[in-house]
């Protein structure tokens, strides 16, 4: 009966780490029969593993398999067990499902394939209409003005940070003088909590491609670059396959469908730097120099990589440029708000129910995505606010939830759209620890080039650290929001003018938890490690010494199987947590 | 084996196949380091002589170049790498621990220090390796382990060592396996 079985398993990178390849091979001992199809990430991170089957005309979609759970999903396949319901995601004979409703509460246009097709396979992304749109532009005579026509009226701004209108960035270097001329692929991702391009890159490497070659052909370049940051290594490796592929085909190379536009691709394959995310600093690396940016103008447009005419454009800009050209800058521009207009593809994570990647119109409201889509917190808590746009960004509290996703919208608040990387918080995080550890990444990543940008946030890192340790006073308070202004006024890049947007954005909406670490010497959400002790309840002891073999410092001692022996030296105690973690009985308590 | 005997032996031959692949002008630096660091997990010093002696890049740009880089090291690194994600997620879910619990099993003290004595394994922190909503995450020789608290990092350490026949200088909770894995239902 498994004749006509297909089975689906996700495949990218969270599919992975969950143990996809361990589940595939088992499926494979128990279907033989049945045809295999590998896809990229469907977004529904948190239900990793899944694997969706095909078999007589029906389909179910089952997630978070594993070796444990998968008998029962092989049993109910053969007729010989019920449907594990607790295991599925949908079928075609249900109705939706709360789970199910992540996916149908979102409109796909950047991420159209991904998690839909076998990324390496140039069949797969032709019969899903993939390269019609440049195949339009090129045999449908369109001349680089219409297409750069087509995307103002489309009205997309860059998705990676800025939002600056992608028509008039290619309009200036269309304008500009000098051959070569070079189109990068921006995906260098830097946000530590954001994926978006990561599963773009490597779900459906084609439509950058695709998003590429009509920048290309639009402004005019002949050369062009994808940056790819080295932590993605199947993003790296899907992309090559398909830029063989592509050339193969003569999508990439010399006279492309015939015509005299030439366009080829070299992949540069980034170093682990975040600041190599702005632009000057890319075209340096790509050099083969320090990533360290420079003052603009000559804006890259005019003068970028080796000294040519360059675009720097997001991944995920790239990835709706086919789209937009396929179906009408109109189309588009319909959906979304006034100034915002499209789609935003957010990375939701940290304490979200649902966790991974969607795409939602702009206009949504930030409550809406957290609700709807991610069903609220995971442990239950009361959520307390999101963090947007990574170390650049700011926190929304919750009072704010009902803010739409819109550029103008967000900035507002304090926090900025970003890229894209929603971290969720809920009442037992720490708004102070969350805006110390942004400030040590961004002075950790500042190239250097700025005094306020090195100096300041170390001060900033400085400052917050020992607020977080109970040694702040009132003054530091000041002190902070002091350099805060200055690190942002006299920095000359990206990086440094928005180092100090967490720091601020906390201080606005929780400037309460920064009192409480100051006056009284108290985190609210028991996480920084000066301000909690560690104590063994009594009552609830068991005496099983499991605390004891996993504390790093040995701080805790007791009598074997005898309750009321067991203790923490409070002088020894790290307060690092681990015991808090295995003790069966929550005899440890942290406060 | 002791630490000093990581360091690797350079074949001058490699270096220079990959001088003729990658290039020798001077945006050759990053992808002439990478492959170095890819071969050896570091970089040798005799392989970086090699570069300056066989390209245009000079000695202030190369080394420019290494420091400026988060996945350049000069140290040599151990027989086995675990990489401990703290993107914001991760360490919003706890990362911290996964490095605590982790340095203790290898009984590495001094917070400068990285490398088990034994030479058997090194931590390394890294920003977010691109599965959040799986924190926090951790990848020993490149194979992920997700959704960890410290107690499940130690585990799967202890389960690798065991099967890589490494020896593990620092303390485990081991034993207690059983009970731990009750506490996660
Ligand atoms: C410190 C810093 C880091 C950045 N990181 C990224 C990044 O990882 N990816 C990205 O696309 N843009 C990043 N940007 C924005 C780029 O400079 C640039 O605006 C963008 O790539 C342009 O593409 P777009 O117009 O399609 O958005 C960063 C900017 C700064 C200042
Ligand atoms: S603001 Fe910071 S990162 Fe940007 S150029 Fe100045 S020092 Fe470098
Ligand atoms: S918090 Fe850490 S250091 Fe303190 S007793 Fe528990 S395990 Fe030991
Ligand atoms: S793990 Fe918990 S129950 Fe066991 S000895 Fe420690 S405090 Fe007591
Ligand atoms: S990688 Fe599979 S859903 Fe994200
Ligand atoms: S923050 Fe750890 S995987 Fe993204």
């Amino acid at each position: 009966m498994s004749g006509d079985m297909v089975i689906t398993m996700g495949e990218g990178t969270c599919g992975i780490a969950a143990g996809a390849p361990e589940v595939t091979k088992l499926l494979k001992e128990r279907f033989p029969e049945a045809t295999f199809k590998a896809v990229g990430c469907i977004g529904m991170c948190h239900l990793e593993v899944m694997v969706e089957i095909a078999t007589g005309g029906k389909s179910w979609l089952w997630g978070n398999v594993n070796k444990k759970n998968l008998p029962k999903i092989v049993r109910f396949h053969r007729g010989q067990g019920d449907l594990p319901e607790a295991m599925l995601i949908r079928s075609s004979d249900t109705r939706e499902t709360e789970r199910s409703q992540y996916l149908t509460r979102q409109t796909r246009i950047a991420l159209r394939n991904v998690g839909e097709l076998n990324p390496t396979s140039m069949e797969q992304f032709r019969a899903r209409d993939g390269y019609s749109a440049i195949e339009k532009v090129i045999k449908g005579g369109m001349t680089p003005e219409q297409v750069i026509d087509e995307v103002r009226i489309a009205a997309i701004r860059g998705r990676g940070g800025a939002g600056f209108p992608t028509a008039v960035k290619w309009g200036f270097a269309r304008g500009a003088q000098g051959e070569p001329k070079y189109l990068v692929c921006n995906g260098d991702e830097g946000d530590p909590g954001a994926f978006m391009d990561r599963s773009l890159l490597e779900g459906d490497p084609h439509s950058v491609i695709e998003g590429m070659l009509i920048a290309a052909y639009a402004i005019g370049a002949s050369k062009g670059y994808a940056y790819i940051r080295a932590e993605y290594p199947l993003a790296l490796k899907h992309f090559a396959i398909a830029m063989d592929d592509a050339r193969k085909a003569g999508f990439l190379g010399h006279n492309i469908l015939g015509s005299n536009f030439s366009f080829d691709i070299k992949i540069k394959e980034g170093a682990g730097a975040f600041v190599c995310g702005e632009e000057t600093a890319l075209l340096a690396s790509i050099e083969g120099q320090r990533g360290m940016p420079r003052i603009r103008p000559p804006f890259p447009a005019i003068q970028g990589v080796f000294s040519k005419p360059t675009i720097i454009n997001n991944v995920e800009t790239l990835a709706n440029i086919p789209w937009i050209l396929k179906n009408g800058g109109a189309a588009y521009a319909r959906i979304g708000t006034e100034k915002s207009r499209g789609t935003k593809v957010f990375a939701l994570a940290g304490a979200i129910k649902r966790g991974g990647l969607v795409e939602v119109p702009m206009g949504m409201t930030i409550r809406q995505v957290l609700e709807e889509i991610g069903g609220g917190s995971a442990s239950g808590r009361p959520l307390k606010a999101v963090q947007l746009g990574g170390p650049s960004g700011g926190c929304i509290p919750e009072s704010l939830f009902d803010t739409i996703i819109d550029y103008d919208a967000i900035n507002a608040t304090g926090a900025i759209m970003g890229s894209g990387g929603m971290v969720v918080m809920d009442s037992k995080s720490c708004m102070v620890d969350l805006a110390r550890f942004f400030l040590e990444f961004t002075q950790i990543e500042s190239c250097g080039k700025c005094t306020f940008c090195r100096i300041g946030t170390l001060r900033m890192k400085e400052l917050l650290t020992k607020i977080c340790d109970g040694s702040g006073t009132l003054e530091d308070i000041a002190t902070l929001e002091e350099l805060a202004e200055r690190v942002k006024d006299a920095s000359l890049c990206g990086l440094g003018q928005t180092a100090p947007n967490p720091v601020l954005t906390t201080l606005k909406y929780f400037r309460e938890e920064y009192l409480a670490h100051v006056t009284d010497k108290r985190c609210p959400g028991g996480v920084c490690k000066g301000l909690i002790t560690h104590t063994i309840l009594q009552d609830k002891c068991t005496g099983c010494s499991i605390c004891d073999r996993y504390c790093p410092v040995n701080a805790i001692t007791g009598e074997l199987k005898k309750p009321n022996t067991w203790v923490i030296d409070q002088k020894i105690c790290i307060n690092c947590g681990m015991c808090v973690e295995v003790c069966n009985p929550d005899a440890i308590l942290a406060a | 084996m002791s630490k000093a005997s990581l360091e690797a032996t350079v074949d001058p031959e490699k270096v220079q196949g990959w001088i003729t692949k990658i290039g020798s002008d001077t945006s050759a630096a990053v992808p002439l380091l990478q492959a170095i660091q890819s071969e050896y997990g570091y970089l040798p010093r005799k392989a970086m002589n090699l570069v300056l002696e066989g390209t245009e890049i000079n000695a202030s740009q190369l080394f420019g170049v290494a420091t400026f880089y988060a996945q350049f090291r000069l140290d040599p690194v151990g027989r086995h790498m675990i990489k401990v994600c703290h993107g914001t997620a991760c360490h919003v879910q706890g990362a911290d621990r996964l490095n605590t619990s982790l340095r203790h099993a290898l009984g590495i003290e001094n917070p400068k220090e990285d490398t088990a004595s034994n030479g058997s394994y090194t931590i390394e922190n890294v920003a977010c390796i691109g599965c959040c909503s799986l924190a926090p995450v951790m990848l020993i020789d490149g194979e992920a382990f997700p959704n960890l608290k410290g107690a499940d990092a130690q585990r799967h350490l202890v389960k690798h060592a065991k099967s890589k026949g490494e020896i593990l200088p620092g303390q485990t909770g081991e034993g207690d396996d059983q009970s731990a894995d009750e506490k996660e239902k």
